[in-house]
């Protein structure tokens, strides 16, 4: 072990630092997380008055609001990229949004609720982990704490999950929301062979491909599924020492920089997103 | 399906020693953590813990808040406290189901 750093290992402390060839995707994958953080933040904040209990709902409020925090931080870190922050949170069209695609959508009830929060918060949190150890200390300075909030959000999905996985006429219902959630959030973390993905790994600034970080996704939500009997009835099972999804990925339409495979977030939910109702009261 | 009571205690910091601050209604030890730490989140506290009701065994029962009467059918495990300052809970008395 040496004491300093190998060159090639240094710091990046400013985006006009990064090679063009990676500062382009790293702006990609920001951006694409801003957008989920805020959409999924709107969709917990629709499901926070009628929930099964007093004190779920309290909590998804909270995490709600989490959820915009961690948009807003996420967003901010784009002004180093020569983005207007503000512009990108308010002044931006529906088909503008790089948010994930199984989040166009309304969530179903409360089984829609915990199968976001286990499958899809926990999608976004683990390609923030990626970025705990990134090169680019802007980022690396703003995830830790994100990601120890993000454990709150874990363990209220895992005590959800288990909760409605013993109710036997609940069941199903939680199942088939988990089979639509799963593909998209496994789609979601992207592919190894995306050339600006490498790049990002290759500097140092993401840690893995995202074949490792399903892995890990997969062991993480996996547990979660096994324990209550869930993981077969969503297509994964234990495979050596890790998990295998027995579903197919679409990536038919497949687009890198956006995430996205097509379709679009309505302008009613965008106008949510961007704050058009209070416009007249933003502040600088 | 009625959940048991959490009881949540906390404290700012170190030095300080751990408070009775209210009280969740949670299906596990994993949900109370997460409603105790979204619900009582006006302070930064330095350190927060909760403890199921069943397993507090009062002293003196008569004097005591977390009171909970033995019942066959362990709804003891229900009961909510007796002015525990918790949100909306802090008058309730005795053995109130929720």
């Amino acid at each position: 072990m040496t004491d300093t750093l190998p060159a090639a290992a240094a710091a990046y402390e400013k985006a006009d630092q990064l090679p063009d060839d990676v500062r382009a995707p790293l702006r990609d994958l920001v951006l694409a997380l801003a957008d989920s953080k805020r959409v999924l933040g709107l969709r917990y904040s629709d499901r926070m008055l009628g929930s099964p209990t007093l004190e779920a709902g309290i909590a998804a409020s909270s995490m709600a609001q989490d959820e915009w925090g961690h948009a807003r931080l996420t967003y901010a870190l784009l002004g180093d990229f020569g983005d207007d922050p503000k512009a990108l949170e308010h002044e931006r069209a529906a088909a503008e949004y790089r948010s994930i695609g199984v989040l166009d959508a309304g969530l179903e009830g409360w089984n829609g609720m915990i199968a976001a929060s286990l499958l899809v918060d926990m999608a976004l949190t683990g390609q923030y982990a990626a970025l705990v150890d990134s090169r680019y200390v802007p980022l690396r300075n703003r995830v830790q704490k994100l990601l120890d909030e993000e454990k709150f959000h874990f363990q209220y999905a895992a005590g959800w999950t288990r909760r409605i996985a013993a109710v036997s006429e609940l069941r199903a219902g939680l199942a088939a929301e988990l089979r639509r959630f799963l593909p998209q959030a496994l789609r979601w973390l992207g592919r190894d062979e995306a050339p600006g993905m490498r790049r990002l790994v290759e500097e140092g600034i993401v840690r893995d491909l995202p074949s490792a970080r399903r892995g890990r996704y997969l062991a993480r939500v996996g547990a979660v599924l096994e324990e209550t009997g869930l993981a077969g009835e969503v297509g994964l099972a234990r495979d050596g020492e890790g998990w295998r999804y027995d579903g197919e990925l679409d990536w038919a339409g497949w687009d890198d920089a956006t995430r996205r495979a097509g379709g679009s977030l309505d302008e009613a939910t965008a106008a949510r997103a961007r704050g058009d109702l209070n416009r007249a009261l933003l502040m600088d | 399906m009625k959940e048991p009571v959490y009881e949540v205690f906390a404290r700012k910091s170190r030095e300080e020693p751990l408070r009775h601050i209210g009280w969740v209604n949670a299906t596990d030890g994993d949900l109370a953590r997460v409603y105790a730490w979204k619900t009582y989140d006006e302070q930064n506290w330095s350190e927060m813990c909760v403890i199921p009701r069943a397993a507090i065994i009062p002293v003196d029962p008569g004097e005591s808040q977390f009171v909970t009467a033995a019942r066959d059918d362990h709804e003891d495990e229900i009961v909510h406290s007796q002015g525990t300052g918790s949100y909306g809970g802090g008058d309730v008395a005795g053995k109130e189901g929720r």
